[in-house]
């Protein structure tokens, strides 16, 4: 294993956001590939990141910065490798629904599946479901979060589907809700394909969403 | 020279202070300049237009809102206005909340969305007979002051579920309600309901029935359903929670000084806007104020920091002399287990002590998801054991019973003596569920663990019969308001079944 390569799992770990570039470079004029670089440096260090998170080594904070380095990381390399999906696996349109200004959780899905190798289009808050239909045709994204904190607004969860799939967008997207009123059997009922109790684990459920279609 | 100090201060009731009036100051004059500096924004023009008319200057507006920011000059003229007290009595006038400075009033939390089933132990969305069962146990436990609905009623329309909510809570409880409401046009059906359920407006001017919860968005936003409902509020004479709930590390600063200038910011946006709609309107600021927990992204509602925080924003509003809302007896165990007692027990002695006024929350758990009775009944004791620690020690010629000690003397006992006889009860205190027996007796009595005890009392209230609250015509009334809601609002519900 490359020392470099060590270098940039650790400075993943660390969320060493300036330092992550120059190692990339270095890495890449060391003769190593994009695909090399990406699977053994920086995919590397954010699995030890979520392996630490999980056992209460690493906390939120920690966690964010790590995935912002390794965002950092993936833009860097994305035009050199051959396979985009590779460095891309995907790209999720996320909002607050209508009638909610509640984003923090939203906020927190969004730098989670960054990390994760999304593309993320934040669209905001307090969102129309014409908003989310119209998104949907100008990013072609492969999934939809929407987030909502109060029962009145998850509501509007069910008229945002409604009006995707009345505008025939349903098939080419898969759609994931949360929330701190929302579970599994609330998305189930108004025809969700997925809900995530936590920004982790909906950021793991859009990798999943993905890999299955 | 050493001087004694209770010569000079007498403290009766002990007391616990959290900020000096220094760091009080450095904190107020912080949240000036952001009001100033940073400013607010605002979702809703009507409130835009108001803060403007009183001086505020607007920028960045967009289709939806505008910063509006607030010159400290305006903050001056809206405390001279804002009352120190606020008053709210429940239909039976005998339930009745004094709002000001030290005064402590607890009682439950609102909305949500998950009930423990008392019967199946369960978790479950709540729905209109929990929550009317949850205002029965609120009235028949003597240290609950007000009641909040600790539950959605999630078995009736969604965009509508405010009405009935109030309406499972008339029915069972007689005391001061903080309700919530999905918009203005709920808090007129609720109003028009307290009005028949009061006896006409001028009952309700001489104590309203309700208080209503408004809620800022942190950080520094101010959505338009919230300042709809404040500003309807100030033209109706209706008291209100004006509180914003940040969370340190999330949506405030992580350290707690930042978090308190955010939040009182956020609080003296309310007081100038509703003091310039009309000046005395009755704002009740708070009061929820946590941290995130960094592994599990929940907002604590458990934590020392949730309680530390509350008391330092009550020293805050005890400077300002604004009533205030505070947070205690909830914790974020999932159960009513031994974390539940020991979090609320920590938060309310920490809100008792420290003199804070609405004191809400009491049942939470789960980090406010899920509402628990037996949290409730046990709380009900905690508060006990808090208040007859806050009655302090009396300290006289009498009490000192210097006379009953050189009459017993060296060796003697005081279990006969009249001055036990007649003090003992009000000076000790009785447990009502806490049990004290020996083991022998404590088996004898069934060996019970104390949430077992407190099972127990739960299921006799909820098996108590007790007189209907509302005559069948009132009822019939409110519920007729309920109904007409729901078919005003019918296109908006979706076609599938939500909840239940």
């Amino acid at each position: 294993m490359s020392q470099t390569l060590e270098q940039i799992t650790t400075g993943v770990i660390e969320g060493n956001i300036q330092g992550i570039r120059q190692l990339i470079q270095k890495a890449l004029e060391e003769g190593l590939k994009a695909e090399e670089i990406l699977q053994n440096g920086l995919i590397v260090g954010m699995n030890e990141v979520g392996k630490r998170f999980k056992v209460a080594q690493m906390f939120i904070p920690e966690v964010l910065r790590a995935a912002k380095t390794m965002h950092a990381g993936q833009e860097l390399l994305h035009p050199l490798v051959t396979d985009a999906r590779a460095v891309r696996v995907g790209t999720i349109v996320i909002g607050t629904v209508q009638g909610d200004m509640h984003d923090i959780g939203k906020n927190l899905v969004g730098m989670m599946c960054e990390g994760a190798g999304f593309e993320v289009i934040d669209l905001g808050f307090d969102l129309s479901p014409e908003t989310f239909t119209e998104a949907i045709k100008v990013h072609q994204p492969d999934i939809v979060g929407m987030s909502a904190l109060l029962t009145t607004t998850m509501r509007s969860m069910g008229h945002t589907l409604k009006a995707i799939t009345e505008a025939g967008l349903r098939e080419k997207v898969k759609v994931m809700v949360g929330g701190a009123p929302v579970d599994a059997e609330f998305a189930a009922r108004i025809g969700a394909d997925g809900y995530g109790h936590n920004a982790v684990v909906g950021a793991e459920l859009a990798r999943k969403l993905v890999e299955a279609a | 020279m050493r001087v004694n100090r209770h010569n000079y201060e007498i403290n009766a009731t002990p007391r616990l202070q959290v900020l000096s009036e220094d760091q009080i100051e450095a904190i107020y004059y912080a949240s000036l300049r952001v009001l100033y500096e940073t400013g607010v924004r605002v979702y809703a023009t009507e409130g835009v237009d108001v803060a403007h008319a009183g001086g505020a200057i607007v920028e960045e507006t967009t289709a939806r809102s505008s910063l509006v920011k607030i010159p400290p000059d305006m903050v001056d003229k809206a405390r001279a206005t804002v009352p120190s007290k606020v008053v709210v009595i429940g239909p039976d006038r005998r339930y009745r909340m004094e709002l000001f400075k030290n005064q402590i009033y607890y009682g439950g939390g609102s909305d949500t969305p998950f009930t423990l089933d008392p019967y199946t132990g369960e978790r479950r969305r709540s729905t209109y007979q929990d929550v009317k069962n949850f205002a029965r146990i609120a009235q028949a436990l003597p240290n609950y002051d007000f009641h909040m609905s600790l539950g959605i009623t999630q078995d009736t329309a969604v965009g509508t579920y405010d009405r009935w909510q109030y309406l499972a809570m008339l029915e069972g409880t007689s005391k001061p309600i903080n309700i919530t409401a999905v918009d203005i046009e709920g808090v007129r059906d609720q109003l028009e309901m307290a009005l028949i359920r009061v006896g006409g407006k001028d009952e309700w001017r001489k104590g309203p029935i309700f208080s209503l919860y408004i809620e800022p968005v942190s950080p520094l936003s101010h959505s338009r359903e919230v300042v709809q409902k404040l500003l309807f509020c100030c033209d109706n004479d209706i008291p209100f929670v004006y509180t914003p709930c940040p969370l340190a590390g999330a949506t405030a600063p992580a350290t707690l000084a930042g978090l308190l200038v955010q939040a009182l910011a956020e609080s003296l946006f309310g007081i100038v806007l509703s003091q310039l709609r009309r000046p005395g309107a009755q704002i009740i600021i708070g009061g929820l104020m946590s941290n995130m927990d960094m592994l599990s992204t929940i907002y604590c509602y458990g934590s020392p920091e949730m309680a530390l925080l509350s008391a330092a924003y009550t020293d805050i509003t005890k400077w300002l002399r604004v009533p205030e809302y505070e947070t205690a007896g909830c914790s974020d165990a999932k159960l009513f287990d031994e974390q539940a007692a020991m979090e609320a027990a920590i938060n309310i002695a920490t809100s008792g002590l420290i003199g804070g006024n609405m004191i809400h929350d009491v049942g939470y758990l789960d980090s406010g998801l899920t509402s628990c009775p037996d949290l409730m009944v046990a709380s009900d004791e905690i508060i006990d054991m808090v208040k007859r620690i806050l009655q302090g020690i009396e300290v006289t010629p009498d009490t000192m019973a210097l006379d009953v000690i050189a009459e017993i003397g060296p060796g003697g006992h005081f279990m006969e003596h009249d001055h036990t006889f007649e003090r003992f009860k009000t000076e000790i205190w009785r447990p009502k569920l806490i049990q004290r027996q020996n083991w022998e007796n404590w088996q004898l009595a069934g060996g019970q663990r104390y949430g077992q005890r407190v099972h127990a009392r739960v299921i006799e209230i909820l098996e108590s019969d007790t007189a209907p609250l509302l005559d069948e015509a009132m009822f019939k009334e409110m519920r007729r308001i309920c109904e007409l809601a729901d078919a005003r609002h019918k296109d908006e519900e979706l076609d599938v079944k939500m909840f239940v």
